[in-house]
């Protein structure tokens, strides 16, 4: 899910809170921010942190004077041999900056069906990724390569990766008990910053801080929850609402981090990057802040609601929404399985790569 | 029924002239390089115009709605081919240079109208459910504006990603070089929410001139640093093609709409966010990625900005005050009854009509500006004359601030860092002073 779901979806979990509503409306405070900043945090701490301490057994680092995309695919296979001998391997694969705006692509794909890495040198791009025509390498030989390797392998999609701007991806291949090798996107993604123990573990710690040095606030009789409870609570349920959310799409998260060892699989219901999913998310916060925010305004006696009818309320700005969106999500879902239907996976041509390696989107 | 009759009504006719006459003024204003909106609205009315005692209030309010109409959908010309005068512009002004460097200015800049159009469609259809809604929108926020501003900056803040290349065998290098980026960000935005601060509590521009106060703090912070990057980077930019026809479908065209019309109208009812932050949030809730999708969003977002802000100021019964020109036309509307309101809508509608239909000639006569002077000297035109106006409006005192905000001003553009992170300067000591505690912040720099 996009960075901005998450931030949103937090704050509407801190705007279940009363307290945390009649603080920010009475005592001027930004704890439901907490539960936004806390949404994201999962992702800031892996792309803003974790990626640069995951040390790989092969980097990739391609010559743009000396291309050869055997080179590369050779590198590729020999991280999947030593999974195969040892249980694990990790490449990281390098960009070739050429100018300050100027790029050599390439792809990379697992072709599953044939137990091959088939890499592609592609055209110079811009940092829009806009290729420039006529700057494709020459030599096929050089350009175009497929390495067998051994052992068999699978991937939860069949999808190219291109290396072409600022960062390349990594990949993990890790050797399963039946001896296949599962090709891992970005291992150091989703895995501790993503578990239920470091939501618990941050609301912990913030627990005993704020136990000892935030004061019960004005009538607390209102309250079922002491105001020091209130921040670990929300922190807590911030960073779960994002785990939830990752858990709908492919990658999934690693759940009890240092008690389970590897991610699980997602529930593949939407992919991170898709709009419509992405918004249903967003839009359902919206509609939940602004409810919350009216139904725990501060002495609701005397102050009109702004909500008059909650059934219109959610009839016309999010049931009819949700009915439009959902129409339209099915009919972009079976427009796009009509025009896959019965097409392999294509390695070798020319088609739009697919995986994802923007920080902004995963 | 009743509205119909006043809309169909001869006397109106006047109005309809004032609006185009503000559209035709429109080109001007937005000709004028690198300079806020509400700041040249402000001098072309009190100055230039002495409008106080010439015109009518509806007529000043629709030579209004033509200037902001016009503007909002014309000024995507010259900010694209001499530089952007705000924030709002400078979102989109870095996607639409990559469009100008390939030659395909024009295309994007009719993008960009399309999707101002769509915009302004957008607002007359919801226009009748703003008075069924706003009513209750405005109850339930009113008393957490300060932390929905809190949110944006924080979101502002924790939404920049590194951009570092480095490909170091040294962890550490690799994330210091990561963190460079960010560093400048959140340096950008302490440094410039620093200069709100000063500029808000103990300005050096001289009192007559108070209401241009912060003209000195955007020219520098956005439109010198601007043109200091196309004066030492840009030599001649590349023949611009004249497209015959554009390339949109019916679902881009709605999707992009449908994105900008939410970022616009967050930007124009929560204070002081701007479109160039509505859009940044919009674009990422929505999920938009297509580069023509974001051309027309951006056209739609900046349109319901300006023009949405001004809106609301005139749906009965709300006094929702939010933009300069709603601020600029206040002393002038007493009451806001159904009709007025029912009459910017019409007016808005024939405005966009109008500015639209001068898009192209007036992307045709920038491009044969820039194709016969070199685009260095137009640069350097522009930063002759956004100076000396900075002295005549703000005095020394100005220049001072100006200075200090261009110093700032380059510091993304140096480090490829968010621009937007310079919308500290008004984000911070707004959202700090609507919480209470900025009084506590100026005693603490010993501004107070």
């Amino acid at each position: 899910m996009k960075g901005f779901t998450h931030f949103i979806s937090g704050i509407a979990v801190a705007s279940f809170f009363p307290q945390a509503v009649h603080m920010a409306s009475q005592e001027q405070s930004f704890i439901l921010c907490l539960g936004g900043i806390f949404g994201i945090m999962p992702d800031t701490l892996d792309f803003k942190f974790a990626k640069y301490f995951h040390k790989s057994d092969f980097e990739i680092r391609p010559d743009p004077n000396n291309l050869d995309a055997r080179v590369i695919a050779e590198t590729v296979a020999n991280a999947i041999r030593k999974a195969e001998k040892e249980g694990r391997g990790t490449v990281q694969l390098h960009t070739m900056q050429l100018g300050s705006n100027l790029w050599r692509s390439y792809t990379l794909a697992f072709d599953s069906a044939t137990s091959e890495v088939v890499v592609d040198i592609g055209p110079e791009v811009d940092t829009g990724q806009v290729p420039f025509e006529g700057t494709e390498l020459k030599d096929p030989e050089k350009a175009h390569a497929r390495v067998k390797v051994e052992s068999q392998f699978f991937q939860q999609f069949d999808k190219k990766s291109q290396i072409a701007i600022m960062t390349g991806p990594c990949f993990e291949f890790v050797k399963r008990d039946e001896g296949k090798i599962e090709i891992v996107f970005l291992p150091w993604h989703r895995t501790w910053s993503h578990s239920f123990t470091l939501g618990m573990l941050i609301a912990l710690l913030v627990g005993i801080f704020t136990f000892f040095t935030v004061p019960e606030g004005p009538n607390p009789e209102l309250y079922t929850i002491p105001r020091w409870l209130l921040y670990p609570l929300i922190i807590l349920f911030g960073s779960m609402v994002h785990i939830i959310e990752d858990s709908t799409g492919f990658m999934g998260n690693n759940l009890f981090y240092p008690f389970t060892k590897d991610r699980t699989n997602g529930l593949g219901l939407m992919s991170a990057a898709e709009a419509i999913p992405n918004f249903l998310f967003v839009w359902t916060s919206i509609i939940c802040i602004l409810y919350n925010l009216d139904r725990f305004r501060w002495a609701p006696g005397d102050t009109p609601p702004g909500i008059e009818n909650p059934a219109s309320y959610f009839f016309w700005f999010y049931v009819i929404p949700l009915a439009v969106m959902a129409y339209f999500f099915f009919k972009g879902k079976k427009a796009k399985e009509a025009k896959e239907k019965g097409r392999p996976a294509d390695f070798d041509g020319a088609t739009s790569v697919e995986r994802e390696t923007d920080a902004s989107v995963i | 029924m009743a509205i119909l009759e006043s809309l169909l009504n001869p006397a109106y006719l006047d109005l309809f002239y004032f609006t185009a006459l503000g559209v035709l003024f429109s080109c001007l204003i937005s000709f004028l390089p690198a300079l806020h909106i509400y700041n040249v609205i402000g001098i072309f009315l009190l100055v230039i115009l002495k409008f106080e005692a010439t015109m009518a209030p509806m007529q000043l309010i629709a030579l209004c709605i033509g200037m902001i109409v016009g503007y909002s959908i014309l000024n995507t010309v010259p900010a694209t081919y001499f530089g952007p005068g705000d924030e709002s512009m400078s979102y989109y002004i870095l996607p639409s240079a990559a469009w100008v460097a390939k030659g395909r200015g024009f295309e994007s800049i009719l993008l960009t109208g399309v999707g101002a159009v769509g915009g302004i469609i957008m607002l007359a259809v919801l226009a009748p459910a703003f008075l069924w809604f706003m009513p209750g929108l405005k109850t339930i926020t009113s008393p957490h504006m300060f932390w929905i501003l809190g949110t944006v900056i924080a979101y502002m803040i924790l939404s920049e990603w590194p951009k570092g290349i480095s490909q170091s065998e040294s962890c550490w290098e690799n994330f210091l070089e990561g963190w460079k980026f960010l560093g400048v960000g959140i340096a950008t935005f302490l440094l410039s929410g620093l200069l709100g601060f000063i500029v808000m509590s103990k300005t050096l521009v001289p009192i007559e001139f108070a209401f241009q106060s912060i003209t000195p703090v955007f020219v520098g912070l956005f439109a010198i640093p601007w043109l200091i990057t196309n004066i030492i980077n840009i030599g001649q930019i590349p023949k611009q093609h004249d497209p015959e026809s554009i390339e949109l479908d019916w679902g881009l065209v709605c999707r992009g709409t449908f994105g900008g019309f939410l970022g616009g109208f967050f930007a124009a009812y929560v204070p002081i966010v701007t479109a160039g932050v509505g859009g940044l949030m919009a674009g990422h809730a929505t999920a938009q990625r297509d580069g023509r999708l974001f051309v027309m969003s951006y056209g739609t977002c900046k349109t319901v900005y300006y023009v949405g802000s001004f809106l609301l100021f005139f749906i009965p019964g709300l006094s929702l005050t939010r933009g300069g020109l709603a601020w600029i036309v206040t002393p002038v509307v007493s009451v806001l009854t159904l009709k007025e309101y029912a009459l910017f809508v019409a007016l808005m509608l024939f405005a966009a009509g109008m500015a639209y239909m001068m898009l192209a000639p007036f992307t045709r006569m920038c491009i044969w500006i820039v194709e016969k002077i070199a685009y260095f000297w137009v640069s350097v035109i522009a930063l002759i004359i956004v100076i000396p106006a900075v002295f005549v409006f703000t005095s020394w005192g100005g220049l001072a601030i100006m200075t200090v905000a261009t110093g700032i001003g380059l510091l993304p553009v140096m480090f490829q860092a968010r621009r937007m992170n310079l919308m500290g300067v008004l984000l911070l000591p707004v959202c700090i002073n609507m919480a209470g505690y900025g009084n506590d912040v100026m005693r603490f720099l010993g501004l107070i």
